[in-house]
């Protein structure tokens, strides 16, 4: 058994309802009526080189719990640590051990080359010069991005600008990897293409941890040695997916979702 | 800060046309300017003028580095809304950087872009309209520029703080531009204002940062005539640099609750 790379107790995430035209002039997002949930009670933990998925409707509170664990969201009640570092108290540690990359296609500078992207972020992610080259030639090698490094980003089809993202999330060498809907608008081959590499090279090889949320499940059955089900901010169960089909008691992830989610939340053991 | 320089700088050099057209746009103001100044005459303009100095000069110094005061209102707002709407804002604060040097990064090719276009500026009034570059102190110069440019970025990351809660709009740009054009001296001397408006004057930065510019470019002050608009500056920027960034971090600690970091 390893260390917690992820830990979350009894995160709680609530939000202001929104507010917008000339409510929200008089009356700004008010920081004390946060009567909106997002999270209820979220607990699990994830060891050192495996991999969690989180898998739910929109709107579940996967895309919020990802945040949270990023710090670019306070929780509102509970705790959450990424390699022993609490995202509230100590934000700067934890993303010294974090990359984070999603799926939405205009997360890089367009007009920027590959390269010129990658470096950028290798020294804010504080790398000096030669690390930052040493490891943009590596993720070159591993992430075959030899021939789109030096184009500028506009002009990449949508897969590469997704390894570029995975480039620069795994520059640092981080302990954990957040990823969100990582393969959302990618197609079938770059899809299996990136599902490959994230087992063979960066669990198996780097030994990172991986948590990620993703709407394909035979994505999630076969990236996730265990799986988080999500249902209107709580979570329904947490298990490896067949102890998710045999608490459902159906044969697939698909029809298991189903039940689950159909089921109230305090009948799921 | 160097890293988000180079990248503010490829992203202006991948629009070459742009890059070239916006530093040549100078030369076209400061040649009206030359040819409206001589319109404007007036004994009661002369009087108020600093002696020795023309009105051409009085004025191309006013327009030159007001926009120092113009980019640093705007050069944190433009930061952030470009981040949030490239997608980068989340991928940037998820770096070991943090936001506030990250915004401070942001703004330092604006303000070298701007310092390249009002040497051009200067150089081309020299050369062609008599503007009087020998009789400049530089060092005191670049001393109440450097001290203008901290007074005014305590008002840009005000402004930013209002950017991150609200999206939208900026009151603190609105109110400063506005009443700092009218007041602060820039094409007129403020003691041409009524007596109430010359007090007003006296409340913002740009007027101090105008007079020691003029003094130090056109009038050969010493230091110790320049010490006056210089203490003033510094004395903003203490109250406001402290003021602003604890603004700043309650700005971003409320929109890190209601989840509206990156929403615009």
């Amino acid at each position: 058994m390893g260390k917690s790379a992820l830990y979350v107790e009894n995160l709680e995430k609530y939000f202001p309802p929104a507010t917008s035209g000339w409510r929200s002039l008089l009356s700004p997002p008010q920081v004390t009526k946060l009567t909106v949930s997002a999270l209820r009670g979220i607990s699990f933990d994830v060891r050192q080189g495996k991999v969690l998925a989180l898998v739910g409707a929109n709107g579940a509170g996967k895309s919020t719990l990802l945040r949270i664990l990023t710090t670019l969201l306070l929780p509102t009640r509970g705790r959450a640590e990424v390699c022993g570092f609490d995202v509230a108290r100590e934000p700067a540690k934890v993303r010294r051990h974090l990359g984070y990359h999603t799926g939405a296609d205009a997360c890089l500078y367009a007009r920027l080359s590959g390269r010129e992207n990658l470096v950028l972020f290798a020294e804010l992610n504080n790398l000096s010069p030669s690390d930052a080259s040493q490891r943009i030639a590596n993720l070159t090698g591993l992430l075959g991005l030899g021939g789109i490094l030096d184009r500028q980003v506009r002009t990449l089809s949508t897969g590469n600008i997704h390894r570029l993202g995975l480039a620069r999330a795994l520059l640092h060498q981080p302990s954990v990897l957040l990823l969100d809907e990582p393969t959302r608008s990618l197609d079938p081959v770059a899809a299996a293409e990136f599902r490959r590499f994230l087992l063979q090279r960066v669990v198996a090889e780097l030994g990172t941890t991986v948590l990620f949320a993703s709407h394909t499940l035979a994505e999630v059955e076969q990236l996730a040695g265990r799986i988080a089900v999500l249902d209107k901010g709580r979570m329904l169960i947490c298990g490896t997916p067949s102890e998710v089909k045999a608490a459902a008691g159906m044969e697939t992830l698909e029809g298991s979702l189903e039940i689950l989610t159909s089921r109230p939340a305090d009948s799921i053991s | 800060m160097s890293a988000l320089f180079l990248r503010d700088f490829a992203i202006a050099r991948s629009y070459r046309a742009a890059f070239i057209l916006e530093l040549s746009e100078t030369l076209f103001g400061a040649a009206g300017f030359f040819f409206l100044s001589r319109f404007v005459e007036s004994p009661q303009l002369d009087r108020a003028l600093p002696a020795g100095t023309s009105y051409f000069s009085f004025a191309l110094v006013g327009l030159a580095f007001f926009d120092y005061l113009s980019v640093a209102l705007r050069a944190f707002d433009d930061s952030l809304r470009d981040a949030r709407q490239n997608g980068t804002l989340e991928h940037l604060l998820v770096t070991q950087t943090s936001l506030p040097v990250i915004l401070a990064g942001s703004i330092l090719y604006p303000f070298v872009l701007l310092s390249l276009r009002t040497a051009i500026y200067l150089v081309w009034g020299a050369a062609l309209f008599g503007f009087p570059l020998g009789q400049a102190n530089w060092l005191g110069a670049l001393l109440v520029l450097a001290a203008s440019i901290l007074a005014f970025s305590g008002l840009g990351v005000l402004s930013a703080s209002y950017l991150l809660v609200f999206k939208r709009g900026s009151p603190i740009n609105w109110a400063f531009l506005g009443i700092s054009s009218v007041v602060g001296g820039m094409m007129y001397p403020v003691s041409a204002l009524p007596v109430w408006l010359q007090f007003v004057a006296r409340l913002i930065p740009i007027t101090y940062a105008l007079e020691g510019m003029r003094a130090a470019l056109l009038n050969h002050a010493a230091f110790r005539e320049l010490w006056p608009s210089l203490a003033a500056l510094l004395i903003f920027a203490a109250i406001l640099l402290p003021v602003s960034v604890a603004t700043f971090s309650w700005a971003l600690r409320r929109t890190k609750i209601t989840g509206t970091l990156t929403h615009f």
